[in-house]
């Protein structure tokens, strides 16, 4: 599990977390960081795979890359109200889009790259039958 | 503007076995991931795809008829590649609205990879990378219609004119 104060990856055992000894077992909300309508930039990063969802897209495959955008934005979402555990859910969401886009997109290669193949070997063939 | 570092190295996914040992090589992964862009560069620059056959047509478009938001991407990025902005424009304006943003993140990735630190980013409002979003969905949808001016947005279309 991550500690919620920290992002720090623990057993899911772990009664404290390891790098900054919070309690892990009473997994309380942390406080929000929306103030007064000022959103603060949240002190924890989670990566929210936001290039590689772009990359996914516009490059490999368009109906498994937006699910990735769509999480990138729930990630920060998540961060902007403090939730750092929902946070790191969506990251987790958005990597796994991204690596589906991207092995649809290797796929994709693939299946044209034998196609081509085929037909070169079909033509070559082709040619010395006749 | 504050800005949000990448703070401490997450460790890999719970996945395959592979997986996880491969997540836990940063240098690996890093060059892993630069000499994909290199390839992928010296192949653009050398193959136009517009005339070579060794680039795969866009699935979307080769499935549904349709352009997706992505089409010209790569025509785009030769046509960058060997300085000509208004051809690559004219293929893909949101490839190349993105792509030194692109670059950027990339390079970030990398660094974060190698170092565990990647280049300053500001934090993103998850308000804007939903209209993020939407603007592409709403580019791809509107480079289909087959009405003036939304036609100019094909790719390529203004360079037949």
């Amino acid at each position: 599990m991550f500690c919620p104060q920290c992002g720090a990856n623990n057993a899911d055992t772990a009664v404290v977390c390891a790098q900054c000894g919070r309690n892990l077992q009473t997994a309380a909300p942390a406080a929000p960081l929306q103030v007064s309508g000022t959103v603060q930039p949240p002190v924890v990063a989670v990566q929210n795979y936001l290039v590689f969802a772009i990359l996914a897209t516009v490059f490999c495959c368009l109906p498994a890359g937006i699910p990735a955008i769509v999480y990138a934005a729930q990630v920060n979402g998540k961060l902007q109200m403090g939730d750092v555990a929902g946070a790191q859910v969506a990251s987790n969401n958005a990597k796994m889009w991204c690596l589906i886009s991207g092995g649809l997109g290797l796929a994709w290669v693939g299946i044209i790259a034998i196609y081509a193949i085929l037909i070169m070997v079909g033509v070559l063939s082709g040619i010395h039958a006749n | 503007m504050r800005t949000s570092v990448a703070g401490v190295r997450r460790p890999a996914m719970p996945g395959s076995r592979w997986a996880a040992k491969f997540g836990a090589m940063p240098v690996a992964k890093s060059v892993a991931m630069l000499a994909a862009v290199a390839v992928g560069a010296v192949l653009l620059e050398l193959f136009d795809p517009a005339t070579s056959g060794i680039f795969p047509p866009c699935p979307f478009r080769y499935l549904t008829g349709w352009y997706c938001p992505g089409c010209g991407s790569l025509r785009a990025i030769h046509q960058l590649l060997h300085g000509n902005l208004r051809a690559a424009w004219a293929l893909n304006p949101l490839t190349v609205v993105l792509l030194p943003f692109l670059t950027y993140g990339l390079a970030s990735s990398v660094l974060f990879e190698l170092h565990g630190r990647g280049l300053p980013q500001p934090f993103l409002r998850a308000a804007w990378i939903r209209a993020l979003c939407a603007a592409i969905i709403l580019f791809g949808i509107a480079r289909n219609l087959p009405m003036h001016p939304f036609d100019l947005l094909a790719p390529g279309a203004t360079l037949l004119r």
